[in-house]
């Protein structure tokens, strides 16, 4: 759809802002996908329809993609410097995105090749400006609950986007800030109007910036990290991420800081004993951060209520540092159906009766599309979580039956400082994996196991028949149960 | 902590297939995240002294991620074999035992009850994305239809 010369009238964009911040998501599968076979069609321009899903967070809207409607042959024709997309491809992609539900709207992504003028631009021409203002009234009238989205693909990599919807009887549009591809890896793509920035003296961060280098501390920079649970695990993190220069940082926890918390919890010190966790944590977090600015936003709640889950969707990754499983399973969900990777980390210990630990595992796992899931790796499994609900009668149906008495246990478990630190170390080493990529491969569930005194990946793949692979994406269509722990 | 929109639904549900009018409980056991779902007039085996009486199970509050519990209870808590079960010599409902403190918090009040060891859902695992508490209700009364003697 472009000539880039400026042939079309300019007209103005119908330009409203709907969020703080506008983001377009993909999985690494489709996102390929579009990307390659697009790509393949130069020097000729290319186009695709993709099915979109919102993922409206407290002060970010993402478009989510997934689902690609390859035009047949006659349905687009395609020239260097144009595209024209028949009127059978639109009605086509409507009408399956009629049929996919009332949220799901429609993405046009097309490509702006290397001709003879050099690299394609990935910027929105007069015309693109002028036939997108002709086709989304289309689109978004016959999705008005939806949100629809365009992308243009510059020919070394570089990316434009906006959204569109309708409001009220108008049809209007916001540039979208950056693009999410998430796989095992999260990498984000910036837009021209990212608001992104870099460091204001990166020499604070010399040593680090020789491993991942000034791209990734920009986007350590840049990020918006959640950490649900301020405990033993999530002080740690919080401590962790704000000395490595993540700049936003969100923290959730309800509980009050105890003296009994102080001998494994960064952070609480006597002066906030009887204090919200959260209160101490942001004092400790910001006399630490390297980042510039630094914002450490806490809630003092839990972060799997429906509250928290929204706010959750404006982060870009989290970290799980909760002590159940029942938690586990909205923030499972959150990492595939919207796209945004969960560092799950745990530990358990069991001492025998002279003290000595007979059985220990302490594991970090990243729950992002291409690595099984919680359900998968068995994490979570419904009895487990039916275990958990029964509290102090745990076990009951197999124990009362047949004489038994219920064991005595008030269901706290031992918890110990270097089993947390390891805990979170594992998870730390796949955060930079996950957001800064310092391998080749991210891995699968990370445990560390005594009396082996072993460090072990499981082999676990994704299960056919899981959840997860059909929630890749899913977006708000999806519906989340929020927990509530009391 | 009250019932989930979900779970009110699936009893609601459980009520219009089985034909039997279930309850649920308003909040859960204490010590416990389980709420009991019962209905007050159920048939039992014809070999039981008590052929009607309460039949129930209790169901998490995250329910249908976590399964209900993999057992069932009935009230009256006495409820006796008419003839020794030729296996045990035993007029004892076979893996079965009064307990104390499983209901408490509903309708019910705090009684004891007659509750029904696991081993209900053994052949095809709980789906949280498929099964519901029909299908738990189906296996509970499949129950009845084994032998005594198991």
């Amino acid at each position: 759809m472009a000539d880039g010369r400026g042939r079309m009238k300019e007209t103005p964009l119908p330009l409203v802002r709907r969020a703080d911040e506008v983001h377009i998501a993909a999985d690494r599968v489709t996102w390929r996908e579009i990307v390659s076979r697009l790509s393949a069609q130069a020097p000729a321009e290319a186009c695709a329809f993709v099915l979109t899903r919102p993922s409206i967070g407290a002060l970010r809207t993402t478009v989510i993609i997934r689902d690609v409607i390859w035009a047949r042959v006659g349905e687009v024709v395609a020239t260097p410097r144009a595209l024209e997309i028949s009127a059978d491809y639109i009605s086509r992609a409507l009408d399956i995105a009629i049929d996919a539900g009332p949220m799901v709207g429609l993405c046009l992504v097309h490509t702006h090749p290397r001709s003879e003028w050099g690299e394609g631009i990935a910027l929105f021409s007069p015309r693109d400006d002028w036939y997108e203002q002709r086709l989304f009234p289309t689109i978004a009238g016959a999705r008005p609950e939806a949100l629809s989205a365009s992308i243009v693909l510059g020919s070394a990599g570089d990316v434009d986007a906006r959204i569109w919807w309708r409001e009220n009887k108008a049809v209007v549009t916001q540039a979208a800030h950056a693009i999410r591809v998430v796989g095992p890896e999260l990498t984000v793509l910036e837009t021209p109007a990212s608001p992104w920035r870099d460091h204001p003296d990166p020499s604070v961060m010399d040593r680090s910036t020789r491993l991942w280098g000034r791209e990734g501390r920009r986007r350590l920079q840049n990020l918006r990290v959640g950490i649900v649970g301020a405990g033993g695990t999530g002080s740690l993190s919080a401590f962790a991420l704000a000395t490595m220069g993540v700049g936003k940082l969100r923290v959730w926890d309800k509980d009050i800081a105890r003296k009994e918390n102080r001998h494994r919890t960064a952070g609480i010190t006597a002066e906030y004993v009887g204090k919200p966790k959260v209160e101490a944590l942001k004092a400790f977090a910001e006399s630490v951060a390297t980042a510039e600015p630094f914002l450490m936003e806490t809630y003092e709640d839990w972060g799997t209520t429906e509250e928290g889950l929204r706010r959750l969707k404006d982060c870009d990754i989290v970290f799980c540092c909760v002590d159940k499983f029942a938690p586990r399973v909205p923030l499972n969900d959150l990492a595939y159906a919207h796209l945004i990777p969960v560092l799950d980390m745990a530990s358990w210990m069991h001492p025998d009766k002279n003290k000595k630990i007979d059985a220990l595992m302490t594991h970090a796992h990243a729950w992002s599309p291409g690595i099984p899931c919680a359900w998968c790796r068995e994490t979570l499994t419904s009895y487990g979580l039916t275990k958990e609900a029964q509290g102090r009668q745990q076990g009951i149906e197999k124990r009362i039956p047949y004489g038994l008495p219920l064991e005595d246990t008030d269901g706290v478990e031992p918890s110990v400082l270097p089993l947390n630190m390891l805990g979170v170390s594992l998870a730390l080493m796949e955060f930079m994996q996950v957001g800064l990529k310092i391998t080749d491969r991210t891995p699968n569930d990370l445990k560390f196991i005594l009396p082996e005194w072993e460090l072990d990946e499981s082999d676990r793949l994704v299960r056919g028949d899981c959840g997860c692979l059909m929630s890749v994406g899913a977006a708000d269509t999806l519906s989340i149960r929020p927990v509530l722990l009391e | 902590m009250q019932p989930s929109e979900e779970l009110l639904k699936a009893v609601e549900t459980l009520s219009e297939k089985s034909g039997f009018p279930f309850q649920i409980s308003p909040e859960p056991v204490p010590g416990t995240s389980l709420f009991v779902v019962h209905t007050p007039d159920h048939g039992f085996r014809p070999e039981y002294t008590v052929t009607r009486g309460v039949l129930g199970f209790r169901a998490p509050f995250n329910f249908p991620d976590a399964a209900p519990e993999d057992s069932f209870f009935v009230i009256p808590v006495d409820i006796k074999l008419l003839s020794p079960d030729p296996v045990r010599n035993s007029i004892d409902v076979n893996r079965a035992s009064r307990t104390e403190n499983f209901v408490t918090g509903s309708a019910l009040g705090n009684v004891a009850v007659l509750l029904f060891s696991w081993h209900l859902w053994d052949r095809v695992p709980w789906n949280r994305r498929a099964h519901t508490l029909v299908d738990h209700y189906s296996h509970c009364i499949r129950r009845f239809e084994h032998a005594e003697n198991g």
